[in-house]
């Protein structure tokens, strides 16, 4: 085995480059995929509160079926499965344009909204009855009583686990490597084949991802505590 | 309709291929492979997990610091890069070559092991303080109150989170295919790569089954918590708490 | 110096009205045959063993409670009658309540308590609404605490923040489940006097409480509820000096055998 030399990787304008890019391709796919699962998060929560129990029960079979298949699995299942059902002139002009990028945003995000919703959820179930029947004592309807009372402090509530599931999605983006996106993991596996350095692409990359993460509980962990009531445990 | 007729032929002709792989004339894949690697991975994972929270909960930096290190480490990167790392480095240390499922069981112990004494750390600072506070009053040394005390209710109280933990560990097996592991999803692709012409069928029966094996076992977590929460509820409200450490201390006759 | 737009009549027209009003859970007969009044600028307080049904009646006023037969009406309107939500949000409007629990919106600092509800349900301007509410809390003595949150106030505090929040909203009548009941005993006074000096400006109050000493100063009217009944409804100095019906003699022995 050869020394330890990272600078044969960072130095070299092709790995570097590789590199570079496939950093730049996991933060366009977790940025992408986090807005549409918190968008589709917020809005299967709304769905849920219509009257009615078919509403509940489609919600409910929604974030079942996303939280028991595994995250590969649905992403295969979007790439290779649906991608086939649609018409071929949209399957080529997918093609064209990064198709599996789409795929990979689309199937993560539509995974990270189940939890996000089930989070959203608990956060709301946290907030104590007294506040609602305070709300609607004074007079709230419904929307205003939600949007003035109940949801900053269901949101508050649910900052740990929403902090942690977008970590998670982070991480996810990994995956997208399955199916030929040229993310971070991607890019390291081919420099490593390139470069026969495994130890020192896999160490740069595991500072980066390290990096990423870290900095993301960092900013949820101050998230929290700025929002956090004043005073309150 | 069409659909449901292509997939119940797919599972007709495949069905062998996606429970147990190639078994005998290969190695055991398909559905059985994925639960050998769960049911390995999780408990080996288990022991670990439980050292490690111990450590992290322990009055020693020494001890706390490197393994609260570890485990933020382990959570920080993506699991696929955790197995290109033992992938690359296992074969290095043996000085033998290591097949997938190896390299796959030991992937999953250092993660579960991370993701687990997570939980364990959770269930036992979960107790009431009480309980170490009088098992210390009655005489025991830390180590003694954990193993007769905390532990026995704290993993009690975790089973239906040991179970979700379990849930992941099936789902997180899929990665396996990226190491050419005979598991159910590689399977999966392999039955896709010999039909070709019906791509959504065969990842939907992949969907199924997975949802299926892991639907079961979080229902079951699920029911299992419920009954543990009022188990608990009723205990918290008769006082006897103090049973669990008089149940405990009547077998112990050492400190 | 008083916030309220009240005659200081007591002798008004009828504010809170029960008529035969009833209310079950499932099979268990909740409130039976309610017949009672509230008057304009009258102070009436519930009192009765716990299971009396006295929450359940005061909850029913504001409808956080719904009834099975009978009608309530407030300021000559039925509270319970078919109507659209924007109709019930207008009427809880003009009903203050106070809870036991107090209720204050933990995320929000004391002043901004107070302030919401008139902004976002009555339509004042925020200008005007922040004056009024500096006034209101003036008026309970927390003008120091605006800027805190509910978490750090005692629970005396919080109590008497959750009544200048009531009191933001103008309502013609203020009702008080319990106020007192969930505070320690240290802090039972400071929540009474506000009261005391409410009732004294005119304000139409119904209380359900324990505190029969409030009761004996300040009540025009005592109603003692026994397994949801209005078993008697006479003036304090009567009711606790010579009750009469058997339950409310039992209740009144067993208090003072404390």
């Amino acid at each position: 085995m050869k020394g330890f030399d990272l600078m044969a990787i960072l130095l070299s304008p092709e790995f570097s480059g590789m590199i570079a890019h496939g950093m730049e391709m996991t933060l366009i796919i977790f940025a992408a995929s986090w807005l549409l699962a918190m968008s589709l998060g917020i809005s299967l929560l709304a769905i849920r509160m219509l009257p009615g129990r078919i509403a509940d029960a489609l919600v409910a079979a929604y974030v079942s079926y996303h939280r028991n298949v595994p995250t590969l699995v649905q992403l295969m299942l979007w790439y290779f499965g649906i991608s086939s059902l649609l018409p071929d002139t949209l399957q080529l002009w997918l093609a064209d344009r990064n198709g599996e990028a789409v795929f990979a945003v689309i199937s993560l995000g539509l995974c990270q909204a189940a939890y996000f919703s089930e989070d959203l959820r608990s956060g709301l179930r946290a907030v104590p009855k007294g506040q609602w029947e305070a709300a609607r004592a004074l007079g709230h309807s419904f929307t205003g009583a939600m949007s003035y009372i109940l949801l900053p402090q269901a949101v508050r509530n649910a900052m740990p686990a929403l902090v942690n599931h977008t970590v998670s999605l982070f991480k996810n983006s990994s995956l997208a490597m399955a199916i030929g996106v040229a993310e971070l993991t991607h890019a390291v596996k081919e420099v490593e084949s390139q470069s026969f350095r495994a130890f020192e692409t896999y160490f740069i990359a595991t500072v980066l991802y390290l990096v990423c993460s870290l900095l993301l509980m960092w900013i949820g962990y101050h998230l929290e505590r700025r929002s956090r009531m004043a005073g309150a445990l | 309709m069409a659909l449901l007729q292509n997939m119940i032929g797919i599972v007709e002709d495949n069905w062998l291929l996606l429970l147990i792989g190639q078994y005998p004339n290969g190695p055991v894949g398909g559905i059985a492979a994925t639960m050998i690697l769960s049911v390995l991975g999780i408990g080996l994972a288990f022991p670990l997990s439980v050292l490690m929270a111990l450590a992290r909960i322990s009055p020693w930096a020494a001890l706390r610091w490197p393994v609260t290190a570890i485990v933020y480490l382990v959570r920080g990167v993506p699991l696929l890069l955790i197995i290109l790392w033992v992938y690359f480095l296992l074969p290095l240390l043996i000085g033998a070559i290591v097949p997938g499922f190896v390299t796959m069981v030991v992937t999953l112990v250092i993660y579960e092991g991370a993701f687990l004494s997570e939980v364990v750390r959770a269930g036992i600072t979960a107790l009431p303080k009480g309980q170490m506070d009088a098992a210390r009053a009655l005489g025991h040394s830390h180590l003694g109150a954990m193993r007769y005390v905390i532990l026995p209710q704290a993993l009690f109280n975790m089973i239906p989170s040991i179970i979700s933990q379990f849930v992941s560990t099936i789902k997180e097996t899929t990665l396996g295919y990226i190491i050419n592991v005979p598991e159910l999803t590689f399977a999966a692709g392999q039955v896709n790569n010999r039909l070709l012409t019906k791509p959504f069928e065969v990842y939907f029966i992949l969907a199924i089954a997975y949802f299926v094996v892991c639907w079961t076992l979080t229902s079951l977590a699920n029911l299992l918590e419920r009954r543990i929460a009022a188990r608990r509820a009723r205990i918290a409200d008769s006082g006897a708490e103090a049973g669990g450490i008089a149940a405990a201390s009547a077998g112990v006759s050492r400190a | 110096m008083t916030m309220l737009q009240q005659t200081s009549s007591r002798d008004g027209a009828s504010m809170i009205q029960f008529v035969g009003v009833n209310k079950s859970y499932g099979s268990f007969q909740a409130l039976t045959d309610i017949n009672a009044e509230v008057r304009k600028g009258e102070v009436v307080v519930v009192c009765g063993p716990s299971g009396s049904g006295k929450s359940t009646l005061i909850r029913t006023v504001n409808r956080l409670e719904e009834i099975q037969s009978g009608s309530l009406l407030f300021e000559g309107q039925d509270v319970h009658a078919k109507m659209g939500s924007s109709a019930l949000n207008h009427l809880r409007s003009r009903i203050g309540f106070v809870f036991q629990s107090f209720n204050l919106f933990p995320h929000l600092s004391v002043l901004d308590n107070v302030i919401l509800s008139p902004v976002k349900v009555n339509g004042v301007k925020r200008g005007e609404a922040r004056d009024m509410a500096l006034r209101l809390l003036d008026r309970v003595g927390l003008s120091n605490k605006a800027q805190d949150y509910p978490a750090q106030l005692s629970g005396g505090q919080q109590q008497r923040v959750a009544i200048a929040r009531a009191l933001a909203m103008k309502p013609p009548a203020m009702l008080f489940d319990e106020p007192t009941s969930a505070l320690d005993p240290e802090m039972v006074g400071e929540v009474l006097a506000v009261m005391r000096s409410l009732a004294s400006d005119g304000m139409t109050m119904m209380c359900v409480t324990h505190e029969m000493n409030f009761a004996r100063d300040v009540a025009d009217r005592v109603w003692f509820m026994d397994a949801g009944r209005v078993l008697e409804s006479a003036a304090p100095d009567e009711f606790f000096r010579a009750p009469k019906h058997p339950r409310a003699q039992r209740f009144l022995s067993d208090l003072r055998a404390r």
